[in-house]
């Protein structure tokens, strides 16, 4: 579907801009909801997302002693805009993409990890200990996870042939589901995009009982607030891409709704599953069977394209 | 970088943290995320409340002493009845003993729930911390039909028991072990079944059956490390001399040991707790005791869920205890965390923690340091409260 709307609409308020943060903090109470579920718990409701984030814009923002203040206010900024900028290639809600060029794909990536990035540095900057130990530990994780990430979206890219998001959902739309194509990649992805969320049990970055807050422990009100507001977009577009590529496109709204809340479901039983990993674990699960995993799939769809053509 | 040596990096855990529940300080020097040295700093909540049963009588100080802790409160009143009795010369009547150990078991079972979870949440297992918790609610619930409360059940009297136990009660108690044995069953699976929780608790913070003894350990945080330490069965008191239980030891020492430990005397639990209610004597609930004790000392000991409880007390002869002394098991088993801290990442630190089951606000003593250098001077209640309200000005 095509949107004939003003390009500022497009990016500002919809789909990008503010209803992207609304659907984000909707997905977060979702959840948070589900995994209270399925813990037993009652869980928070429909606008506990929303109260808390009005709460903490409205609250005074501490800066510590001993940081860097410039970088300190503008750390959450900078994620925001990241996540947010990342959304504007992908197609969202069955909307082409605002904006579109072969290889845009490389770009979103490296977009998205510009939260982890910031995260990783607003540690750095203060000085409490909390905030060292979370950012090494988030860092730690970006390389571990990004690699094997990145090889499972570029599967569909191999098979699509093309580096444009759009092309490769076109692909993906027209073709089996890549799911059934690339199970293992999937998986992988699946995985992967946890990790990049920091969801349990990857939350090493932020875990409660050993750091408190992790990196982000010395951040208050408004920058805490754009850091889960980012946080959240960054989920959307995460799971629309995941979507995209291996559940077969989205078309419209409806599909969206659909597929992507039947990938939450998954989420949210592996994030209630699982005890926390540590650091070291993580790592050892990504370079030992993710990244492994991610190449065979790799190797797989060369020998898969390669045979296909000699058998032409 | 500079070649001067390195500084220490050290990540503390508390007063204020949330992996604690109670304040208690932790410092852990880190080289990366590995623990290279650990330092315990204890009392941020000492209460004084051994000085304050000095100024009560022997019933004041029952209740006051069972709010010595939150978990384990009828096991602190537990032992200090028995050591007043046996003061006094006075033998509850056997049915009030029964109703002792039966308290002191259902109070066992929701206080390693309790654990299970705590346990479960420092990994961030948080399904299995949420589970447990809402299977302890029965054993709450059972407490609180038996005695009206869910937390001080106040079921001991000096000289007998306060509540009796009926049929439908009885029948009710039945029921509800049947269901916690199954749920007990799922959970012994999971902890020694779930991949990840293992990779958190397999091998980690082994404690050697020697060091346990070296370092004088108490509680499920030695049996699981093999040590035959409990006082239910070396040295039987109240019920107990009617009524046995077993040792539940293994022989691994890590925190995967205790967990089975604490789950298997879960399950000896629920079996003890059948027997002793098929098997309940007839009779009076309490004897008569007399207000003065008279003078003498005595040190009673029991089996808290944590480990052995230590009483002294010494009376006077009058309504009033001269001096309680209470030692809580968690106060021996620090050691056995800064022991086998060293070498583990910093993520394995909150769960060797919570390991020994750790009550910070029943441990908290003053200790008084007399100097040369610097003179101690004690304070009246008016010159500190002075000191406060200008400290804090």
């Amino acid at each position: 579907m095509n949107l004939s709307l003003h390009p500022l609409i497009l990016l500002l308020i919809f789909p990008g801009g503010l209803f992207l943060m609304n659907i984000g903090l909707l997905y977060e109470w979702i959840d948070r909801k589900l995994v209270a579920r399925y813990q037993n718990r009652v869980g928070p409701r429909w606008f506990q997302p929303l109260a808390d984030t009005i709460k903490l814009l409205a609250k005074e923002e501490i800066i510590p002693q001993g940081v860097h203040k410039g970088l300190f206010l503008a750390l959450p900024v900078i994620a925001i805009t990241g996540a947010l900028t990342a959304a504007v290639y992908v197609p969202l809600f069955g909307f082409r993409a605002v904006y579109s060029f072969e290889g845009d794909l490389i770009v979103v990536l490296y977009l998205l990890s510009m939260m982890t990035l910031c995260i990783g540095l607003a540690g750095a900057n203060t000085l409490s200990r909390f905030t060292i130990v979370g950012a090494t530990r988030a860092l730690t994780q970006m390389f571990s996870y990004e690699a094997p990430f990145l090889l499972a979206l570029l599967g569909p890219a191999m098979a699509a042939g093309s580096w444009n998001i759009g092309k490769i959902t076109a692909y993906a739309s027209n073709n089996l589901w890549l799911i059934l194509a690339q199970p293992i990649g999937f998986v992988v992805a699946l995985v992967g995009l946890m990790g990049k969320l920091e969801l349990p049990p990857f939350d090493a970055p932020e875990a409660e009982t050993e750091i408190v807050a992790g990196a982000l422990t010395e951040y208050s009100g408004r920058g805490l607030a754009l850091f889960r507001i980012g946080k959240n977009v960054e989920f959307v577009v995460g799971i629309t891409l995941v979507v995209l590529f291996y559940l077969g496109g989205i078309a419209n709204p409806i599909e969206f709704i659909l597929k992507t809340a039947g990938l939450l479901i998954v989420i949210t039983a592996l994030q209630s599953l699982f005890a926390r990993l540590r650091i070291d674990q993580t790592v050892g699960l990504w370079w030992r069977l993710g990244a492994l995993m991610a190449l065979l799939q790799l190797l797989a769809i060369i020998i898969g394209k390669y045979l296909g053509e000699f058998l032409r | 970088m500079t070649d001067s040596p390195r500084e220490k990096f050290i990540v503390p855990i508390g007063p204020q943290h949330p992996a604690l529940k109670e304040p208690g300080n932790f410092e852990f020097t880190v080289d990366g995320e590995i623990v290279t040295d650990a330092a315990v700093r204890l009392g941020f909540v000492h209460r004084g409340i051994e000085k304050a049963c000095e100024t009560r009588n022997y019933t004041q100080d029952l209740y006051l002493l069972e709010r010595v802790c939150g978990i384990c409160s009828h096991i602190h009143a537990t032992a200090f009845v028995l050591g007043v009795e046996k003061l006094a010369g006075v033998q509850a009547p056997p049915r009030a003993e029964a109703i002792r150990v039966l308290a002191a078991e259902l109070e066992r079972i929701h206080s390693h729930f309790l654990w299970l979870g705590v346990a479960a949440h420092e990994a961030g297992f948080d399904t299995l911390f949420m589970y447990t918790w809402r299977d302890r609610e029965v054993v709450m619930d059972l407490l609180e039909s038996l005695s009206g409360s869910r937390v001080h059940y106040s079921v001991n009297v000096l000289g007998g028991v306060k509540i009796d136990l009926s049929q439908k009660i009885s029948d009710q108690i039945k029921k509800e072990m049947d269901f916690l044995e199954e749920r007990t069953h799922y959970y012994m699976k999971v902890v020694t079944t779930d991949d990840t929780f293992i990779g958190r608790t397999r091998g980690i913070g082994k404690l050697s059956k020697e060091r346990a003894e070296l370092l004088g350990g108490v509680g499920p945080t030695v049996r699981a490390s093999g040590v035959k330490r409990d006082v239910r069965v070396i040295a039987p008191y109240s019920g107990y001399k009617d009524f046995s239980i077993q040792v539940i030891t293994d022989d691994e020492g890590d925190l995967e040991a205790r967990f089975v430990v604490r789950i298997k005397e879960l399950l000896e639990a629920y079996r003890f707790i059948r027997v002793v209610l098929d098997q309940l004597p007839p009779g009076e609930l309490t004897t008569r005791i007399k207000r003065k004790i008279p003078e003498g000392e005595v040190i009673s000991r029991v089996e808290a869920p944590r480990g052995e409880l230590f009483y002294f007390i010494q009376s006077n002869g009058t309504e009033m205890p001269a001096r309680v002394k209470v030692r809580t098991p968690s106060l021996c088993n620090w050691g056995t965390i800064t022991d086998v801290a060293v070498g583990h990442k910093l993520a394995d630190m909150p769960m060797l923690l919570v390991g020994i089951d750790p009550c910070f606000s029943c441990n908290d003593r003053m200790v008084e340091i007399k100097s040369q250098s610097t003179p101690s001077h004690i304070m009246s209640w008016e010159s500190l409260r002075k000191y406060g309200i200008e400290y804090y000005k």
